[in-house]
Formats: C-alpha cells, sequence, structure tokens
C-alpha cells in the first residue's frame, strides 16, 4: 500500500515501470551502503521509470524516509513481515482444508533436511504466485496443521514443540503476505532484486506472474548475513539443555538451524530463477557459485563513485604526507576500532609525532565506544588518538597521510575509493573485496601497482608495520597514491557502474 | 472452580476408604447440596404439614409456590450462573481475586432489582391472592435468586465442614420453623421457606465476604464486554430451561393437570415421580463432580501447562490420551454408579412407593423418569468438560437443542397419551448425550489443532 502520509511526493499510479525494484529494509527507510547504492542508481538513471516493492521487518522500526522520492519512481508498495503473524485473522469461520500438496511441498522445499529439487521448488513458487496458497491455509488448515507436526515428529530435534510450531508459522506467513503483495504490484517490464531473502523471493513470484526477466544484484552476501545475525540472536527461545549445547557448539540449535536452512533454501530459489546473478567483486560471485548460483549467469559489477568529485579534492591536499592515520567508519566491534587503537600505539612508539583520527558516530554502540576510549587512556594515547566523531568525508580524507580499514568484514567499502580519489593510500584488513581493490583482480588491474596494502585482520602489529611502511617511505607512498588514483578512474567510475546497468536493463527489457 | 479439586485430591491422597468415602459424601453434598436438599427440605415440610394444615389443599399449595419458586428462579438466574462463573474463573486465572467481590455484589444488586421488578409485575397482574401471600412470593424469589448466584462460590471455598453445617442449619432452621409456623397455614410455611433460604444466603455472603478480598464495595466489571462472555447468558438460560420445560407443559396442559393456586397450574400425575427421580442422581453426581475435578482437571492442567512450557508433540499427545482416559473414566463410572442406582431402584420401586404412599399408577413414568434424570446428569458432566476445554459454542448447541428437543418431544407424548409421558423429557436428554459424545470426541480427536492452528 502506498502510504501518502509519509513525507516525499505522492506515488503516482498508472504508465507502467520499466523496472520493479525489490528491496529489503533499506531504500527509502533506513540510510546505508545499500541505500544510497539504490538511490545512486535510480537518480543515475533518469530516464529509466521505477516501481518499488519495500519489505520491512516491523512496520513501527520505520519512520520518516530518509531519502527524497525521485520523479522516475513511479509506484511505492510497501509491505512489513512481522505483520504475517500478528493480524492474522482469527478463524471463527470454519477453517479452510488447505491445498495438502501445497502446504507439503512447502515443507519439503524450506524446511526439509534433504536439499529439495527444482521440481517442488517450481510447484511452491507457483502455489504462491498463482495466489493459490492463502494466509488461511497456512495459518489455520488442517493440512498445514499435518504438514507442520509431520515435520517436526520426522526431523525435529528441538524438544519444545511451541517453539517449532511458532517458528515455523513465523517462516511461513510471511512467504504468503509478500506473495500477496505482490499480486498487488503493478506490472513493470523488468525485476531486480537488491538481495536475496524476502526480496528475492518476491522476485521469484513476480517472475512467474509477469513471465519478464529478473536481475539480482547482490552486495553483501544474504544468508552468510542472516547467519551471523542468528547466531547472536537472542529472541530464539531455546530449550535449557539445548542452550547448554549450543554454548559449546555455537552452530547448533535445531531453531537455529531451521533458520540458517531456511534462508539458504530462499537463497538456492532466488539463485536458480534470477538471471543474471550479480555481486560486487569476484570474491562474492565465487560464494554465490558456491550456495548454488549457476557460474554461467554470475558476474560482477562494483561499485562506484562520482570521479568528478572526488578527483577535485586532491588539489586540496596538503604538500607531502600528512601525519594523521585516520580510520573511517561507525565506531562498532564490526570495524574493529581496537585493532586500529593498538596499531597506533606501535606506530606512535616509532614515529611519535603522529595522530591517528577516528572518524565516525559513536553513538551506535556505546558500550563499544567507552571501551575504546578507555584503552586509548590505558595505552596512553590521549594525545595521539583521537575521536573526531561524524565529519564530511570530503573534508577529511584530504588531511589524512594513511587511512586504515580494520573491519572484520566489509563487501565493497567505497571509502577506499573516496580515499584514493583524494589521494590518500588505504591499509586495509584482509576483507570483502579489499584485496582485489588495493592489489588488483585482474592481469591488467595488477599491473596499476599496489594502492596501499592489504593486512590480515585484527592484526595490530601488521597493521602498524604496513602504515609505517608507507609513512616512512615517501616513494612508496607515492607510487601507491598514483596506482589508487589510476584504479579508481580506470574501474570504479559510477559512470561506470551506471552504463552496465543501463545496458543490463536495455538488454534485459529488449529496448530502452 | 479450582478450589473443590485441590481440596478433593487432597482428601483422596490419604487414600484410605473412610478418606475415600468422605471425598464423595463432600462432592455428592456440595453439587448436589442446595437444590436436592431444598427437594428434601420442602418435600418434609409438605409431609410434616399432612393433616396439621387445614385445608389440605393449602399443603399443595405451599408445595406447587415452591416449586414455581424453584423453577422461574432458576431459568431467570441460569444465564448469570454460567455467565458469571466464567467471569469469576477468568479474574481468578488473571491472579486478580480482589476484583471479585465487589462485581459479586454488583451482580447481586443488578438481580434483586430485576427479579423484583419482574416478580412485582408478574404477581400484580397475573395474582389476586392476599397481599401477604404475595409479598412473601415476591422476597422468596429475590432471596432465591441471590442464592443461586451465591452458591457458585460454594465449591471454590475451603472450609467444607463449615458449608455442610452451614448447610444443614439453614435447612434444618427451615424444616423447624415450618413446624412452629404452621398455624398460620400457607403464609406461615412460605415464610419458614424464607427463613432458611435467607440464612443460607446470608451466611454464605459472610464467608465470601470473610474469603475474598476487596479494593472497593461494588464493581460492574462484568458489564465490560471485553472481560465476559454474553453467549453464556444465552447458554445458562437454555439449559434451565430445558429443565423445565417438559414440566411446564404438563402443568399448562388442562388434560394433565389442575388449577392449585392464583395462576398456577400443577401436574400430579407427572410432577411426583420426577421429583422423586431427582434424588437418585446425588451418589452419580458426587462420583461424576470426583472424577471431573480430581483426575479430569488435573491431566487438563498438565496438559496445557506442557503447550506452555515447551514439551515434546509426542509428550502433548501422551497427556491428551492421558486426559481422553480420564474423561472416559468419569463417565463410566457415571454410568456404573447411576446404572447400579437405577436397577435398585426398579426392583424396589413398587415398595418403594407403597411405602410413600404414592400409587403404583405412577410407576411407568417413575421408571422412565429414572433413566431420564440419568441422561441429565451424563449431560451435565459432558456440559462441564466442554466448559473446561472451552468449547462454548456447543455448550450452546446442546443447551438449545435441549430445550427445543424437550418442548417438542414433550407435545409429542402428550398427543400420544399417557404411556407415553415422561418419553419426552427422557428422549430429548438421550439425543443430547449422543450428540454430546459425538461433539466431545471431535473435540478432543482435534484438541492439539484447535489448540496450536486456531487459538491466535
Amino acid at each position: 500500500m502506498t502510504d501518502q502520509n509519509r513525507s516525499g511526493p505522492v506515488a503516482q499510479h498508472g504508465d507502467q515501470a520499466d523496472v520493479c525494484l525489490l528491496l529489503e529494509g533499506t531504500w527509502p527507510y533506513v540510510r546505508g551502503g545499500v541505500s544510497g547504492w539504490i538511490n545512486q542508481i535510480i537518480l543515475g538513471l533518469p530516464n529509466v521509470t521505477f516501481s518499488v516493492l519495500f519489505i520491512g521487518g516491523q512496520r513501527e522500526s520505520y519512520g520518516e524516509r530518509h531519502y527524497v522520492i525521485p520523479p522516475n519512481v513511479k509506484h511505492i508498495e510497501e509491505v512489513f513481515i512481522e505483520d504475517a503473524w500478528q493480524f492474522a485473522p482469527r478463524a471463527e469461520q470454519a477453517p479452510s482444508d488447505g491445498s495438502v500438496r501445497d502446504l507439503a511441498n512447502m515443507y519439503r522445499y524450506f524446511h526439509h533436511p534433504q536439499k529439495p529439487d527444482e521440481i517442488t521448488g517450481d510447484a511452491v513458487l507457483g502455489a504462491l504466485a498463482s495466489g493459490q496458497l492463502t494466509m488461511q491455509d497456512v495459518l489455520r488448515s488442517r493440512a498445514s496443521w499435518e504438514a507442520i507436526t509431520e515435520g517436526y515428529l520426522n526431523h525435529c530435534s528441538d524438544p519444545s514443540f511451541i517453539n517449532y510450531f511458532w517458528t515455523m508459522r513465523t517462516m511461513q506467513s510471511p512467504m504468503v503476505m509478500i506473495a500477496e503483495a505482490a499480486a498487488r504490484m503493478p506490472r513493470a517490464r523488468l525485476l531486480h532484486a537488491i538481495s536475496t531473502g524476502y526480496a528475492g523471493l518476491a522476485g521469484c513470484i513476480l517472475k512467474r506472474r509477469w513471465q519478464c526477466k529478473f536481475i539480482l544484484s547482490e552486495h553483501g552476501i544474504y544468508t552468510k548475513e542472516r547467519k551471523i545475525d542468528l547466531a547472536q540472536a537472542s529472541w530464539i527461545a531455546e530449550n535449557a539443555d539445548e542452550a547448554l549445547n549450543s554454548s559449546l557448539d555455537p552452530s547448533s540449535g535445531y531453531i537455529r538451524s531451521m533458520w540458517i536452512r531456511f534462508f539458504e533454501r530462499i537463497g538456492l530459489m532466488v539463485y536458480r530463477n534470477a538471471d543474471p546473478i550479480i555481486a560486487l567483486y569476484d570474491g562474492n560471485r565465487q560464494r554465490q557459485v558456491l550456495d548454488g548460483a549457476d557460474p554461467d549467469r554470475t558476474r560482477v559489477i562494483p561499485n562506484g563513485i562520482d570521479l568528478e568529485r572526488w578527483n577535485a579534492l586532491r588539489q586540496t591536499r596538503a604538500e607531502g604526507i600528512a601525519p594523521v592515520v585516520g580510520l573511517i567508519g561507525r565506531v562498532v566491534p564490526i570495524k574493529d576500532v581496537k585493532t586500529f587503537i593498538r596499531a597506533m600505539r606501535t606506530i606512535v612508539s616509532e614515529l611519535p609525532e603522529m595522530e591517528g583520527w577516528i572518524i565516525g558516530p559513536e553513538d551506535e554502540d556505546i558500550e563499544y565506544a567507552a571501551e575504546c576510549h578507555s584503552l586509548v587512556a590505558s595505552m596512553g594515547l590521549e594525545k595521539n588518538v583521537r575521536f573526531l566523531g561524524f565529519q564530511k568525508a570530503d573534508e577529511i580524507i584530504p588531511r589524512l597521510g594513511v587511512m586504515v580499514l580494520t573491519s572484520i568484514s566489509e563487501a565493497q567499502p567505497l571509502v577506499i575509493l573516496e580515499a584514493w580519489c583524494a589521494g590518500t593510500p588505504v591499509v586495509s584488513s584482509d576483507v570483502g573485496s579489499c584485496r582485489e581493490l588495493i592489489e588488483g583482480g585482474t592481469a591488467e588491474d595488477r599491473d596499476l601497482g599496489q594502492a596501499g596494502e592489504v593486512v590480515a585482520i585484527a592484526d595490530p602489529q601488521a597493521t602498524a608495520s604496513a602504515v609505517l611502511r608507507l609513512l616512512r617511505n615517501p616513494e612508496r607512498w607515492q607510487t601507491a597514491q598514483t596506482a589508487g588514483v589510476a584504479r579508481a578512474n580506470r574501474y570504479y567510475g559510477e559512470a561506470l557502474m551506471l552504463e552496465r546497468y543501463r545496458k543490463l536493463y536495455s538488454n534485459s527489457m529488449g529496448n530502452l | 472452580m479450582a478450589g473443590i479439586g485441590f481440596e478433593l485430591r487432597k482428601i483422596l491422597a490419604r487414600d484410605s476408604y473412610s478418606s475415600t468415602l468422605r471425598a464423595y459424601v463432600y462432592a455428592g453434598l456440595l453439587s448436589a447440596g442446595p437444590w436436592v436438599l431444598s427437594i428434601i427440605s420442602v418435600m418434609l415440610i409438605g409431609i410434616m404439614s399432612i393433616g396439621v394444615v387445614f385445608p389440605e389443599l393449602l399443603v399443595r399449595q405451599f408445595l406447587v409456590t415452591t416449586t414455581y419458586l424453584f423453577a422461574t428462579s432458576l431459568i431467570t438466574t441460569g444465564g448469570l450462573q454460567v455467565f458469571f462463573t466464567r467471569f469469576v474463573s477468568d479474574r481468578l486465572f488473571e491472579k486478580k481475586p480482589h476484583v471479585i467481590l465487589p462485581n459479586l455484589l454488583g451482580i447481586m444488586l443488578i438481580a434483586t432489582i430485576c427479579a423484583g421488578l419482574l416478580a412485582f409485575v408478574l404477581l400484580w397482574w397475573l395474582f389476586d391472592q392476599p397481599f401477604l401471600y404475595r409479598l412473601l412470593v415476591l422476597t422468596n424469589f429475590v432471596t432465591l435468586c441471590n442464592l443461586w448466584l451465591v452458591i457458585i462460590f460454594l465449591s471454590g471455598m475451603k472450609q467444607y465442614n463449615r458449608i455442610l453445617l452451614t448447610m444443614l442449619g439453614g435447612y434444618s432452621l427451615m424444616v423447624v420453623a415450618s413446624f412452629f409456623l404452621r398455624p398460620w397455614g400457607l403464609d406461615g410455611l412460605l415464610f419458614a421457606l424464607l427463613l432458611g433460604h435467607a440464612t443460607l444466603l446470608f451466611v454464605f455472603l459472610f464467608d465470601i465476604l470473610r474469603e475474598y478480598r476487596a479494593e472497593k464495595l461494588i464493581a460492574f466489571d462484568f458489564l465490560d464486554r471485553k472481560q465476559v462472555f454474553l453467549s453464556l447468558l444465552l447458554t445458562g438460560v437454555c439449559y434451565n430451561m430445558g429443565i423445565w420445560a417438559d414440566k411446564f407443559i404438563f402443568w399448562f396442559n388442562p388434560m394433565t393437570s389442575e388449577h392449585v393456586i392464583g395462576p398456577l397450574r400443577a401436574s400430579m400425575l407427572y410432577d411426583l415421580p420426577i421429583f422423586l427421580a431427582y434424588l437418585s442422581i446425588i451418589p452419580g453426581m458426587a462420583v461424576f463432580l470426583v472424577r471431573i475435578e480430581t483426575d479430569f482437571a488435573e491431566w487438563y492442567e498438565r496438559l496445557f501447562d506442557a503447550v506452555r512450557e515447551g514439551q515434546t508433540l509426542q509428550h502433548i499427545q501422551q497427556l491428551k490420551s492421558e486426559m481422553t482416559v480420564a474423561i472416559r473414566q468419569g463417565l463410566q463410572e457415571i454410568c456404573k454408579v447411576q446404572g447400579i442406582t437405577v436397577v435398585l431402584l426398579f426392583l424396589f420401586a413398587p415398595k418403594l412407593l407403597e411405602w410413600l404412599g404414592i400409587s403404583h399408577f405412577y410407576l411407568p413414568l417413575f421408571y422412565i423418569d429414572l433413566i431420564g434424570v440419568s441422561f441429565q446428569l451424563l449431560l451435565m458432566a459432558l456440559l462441564n468438560v466442554f466448559f473446561y476445554l472451552d468449547k462454548r459454542a456447543i455448550v450452546l448447541e446442546l443447551s438449545a437443542l435441549f430445550v427445543l428437543l424437550n418442548i417438542a418431544l414433550t407435545l409429542l407424548s402428550q398427543y400420544l397419551g399417557p404411556s407415553f409421558y415422561g418419553y419426552g423429557f427422557t428422549v430429548s436428554l438421550a439425543i443430547c448425550v449422543l450428540l454430546g459424545m459425538m461433539r466431545l470426541n471431535k473435540s478432543l480427536d482435534d484438541l492439539e489443532y484447535n489448540t496450536f492452528m486456531l487459538s491466535r
């Protein structure tokens, strides 16, 4: 439903959109890398019209839209998966008998321990896309009960039936709700999902309905991210015995494994239906292939930045190498700010005039931020290490001598590209596409040279050595700067990325 | 009601013949208590008064007036009883015992006003008896209406000895008072009746006031639709109308009844056997209460604890079959005990009636009534199980079917002639019990499905 009371221009109905974007928990409500990228695509391709299916978790947790809806977005439909089991109509009327075959297939495909075949997947998709499988069927029918209890009796090792039961409901009902929301979408000529998961599932359903092409772009790897979430999730009710077991082996716990399996199966379904399957860098592409994507359909389109704007920043640099090592990122555990601080200890011992700047908001994980502050104090770095909070990247990056990225998880960090354009070499942990970025992917790319250095994650000593090598050796620094500028300009321009997507869109739609 | 279950389990836990017997006696008195004791007391008063109160028509007028008082007060408050019982147990489940007392006073206030107005209109409009008679009927009616609301709490209270003593005291007072008030004829006897019931009402009320804490004097939370189930009102009315439908038909068919007092008519032929038959279900009621409130309720609690606490489905199903066995055993035991009672009464009925000075003419009707009231006991047991399982729709269905069938089949039996009298009542109950069994079977089969798939 298009909620017209929210901010942003009113979505217009009527004319058919070119591309239907399927988004989960991102644009236009949540700020972040993926949302920024989506905004970039929509604004960068003003001749393409878009419709959007936004899939959120809890309706209340999305307040105002953070992005202005551009005029080429013709329609926005929103669906919130937690509504699925909260507003389920209480059936006082006779409950439906449900479709025994559809519900059995649903169990077989998404929940059965054995990897399902494509025929079952197609049958489930057919039932979802045709609207044959209703919310009533899933939530109230006897057939659903039979399918659920049979699965429990044959496969479930978690003793608590009520946990199992509600887990099944929580998984199954949103799929039907998304199918219902998909049925409300005005037809578009092409589907583009920005993740697997629920958005990808909606893509599969709509592909079945519209018989059009379905493109998948993955920034991270959705299934992997869900696994990380699930490993930390405290909302999964677990039996005391099981909790004890899982403290020995974090991957155990039947309910957890059910969730992981569920997201894996959705991923599989999406990989089977999407073409092409796009990753940001080759590492992720390989991971997609490992997870079931057909290698022939996969391809890499890296993110790009506005080269003109960032190249201009090089002019604002002071002469020489600024005695500043900077980390740009939110102060949260995933950025591993502590490793940066520890590395600074070594750097400062060698070069006492060096400063370490931690540039990013500290309000997301206050406890972790406090720990970082006390680590700085206990290492006696108060004079050298400064917490600057949020700063404008284009003002701060030209003032850095070396930029450091200590993250334990990244996809393709744009900040590296921005640093290069602004003339700053980068030392990064070996995560995501960082090695590919800094050392070069293809042979041709490698010939441009190293635009900094890649070190192991959580290794302050190696990080410090790498930084020191660059700082102490102006020649080396200079080479890295040149390599960075060249690489960013050759491979990572926004225009290039937009052009690739424009081509992809027009090929998939016939003409544009 | 939870209270009685715990007490009975405690007594049974002593595991001796005497304690078991005591549990059954308690249960029998508590469940059958007020109304069976009322029947016995009233009959006793009648028998004592024969030969003392002249003309004898006065005794008959007293008995018939009393019967009408019971019938009308039970029908009037039947809905409220079921409705309020559920309200009370819901609030107890929510751990809000302090709201119960103010609401009891609230519902009693409403019942008093409504019953008073109703009685006033009817007595003013339909009766031309002396003022004193009408005043006594009105006060008796209002007292009984309140008493039926108060006795909801008896099985929930802990001091059983006190309750039994109160009952004994109240009914003894009634009988003794009638002995001394006999010279005043009909009015004297009605006053004795009032005295007995009013004593019971106020002593019980006093006990309840002591047992439940309250933060305010009076409350009307039960008028809040979110906290109650209105369908229960209809259920209660239907069930009580069902119980009395055949009697009213016999009272108001000129062929089977005679005029007694004012607009009140009675059927000598029909009334005596059925009231005697009602006394036969006391042992069955005791068994039923003990079984349902101990075995069944215990399994029921364990079953739903298992669901909430996250037990395995296999364990839940296991507990369900244990609960099913408890229900089956309960019904079987009612059948056994009631069967033996009925067989014994069949054998001794001729002598019994002779001893009571009742004509053999009543025998066939007495036999069929014995079977009928046994079915009524089974129906009560089934309805109780359905209330536990929260199957309000089924209870309403059975109650409505009962009243409709009883009316239809009783009219049919009158049309078919005297040898069919009593069959309307019995057959209608037999059908309801059969249907109830079928519904119970299905409800138990679907219990897990309903609990999980349809509850939220």
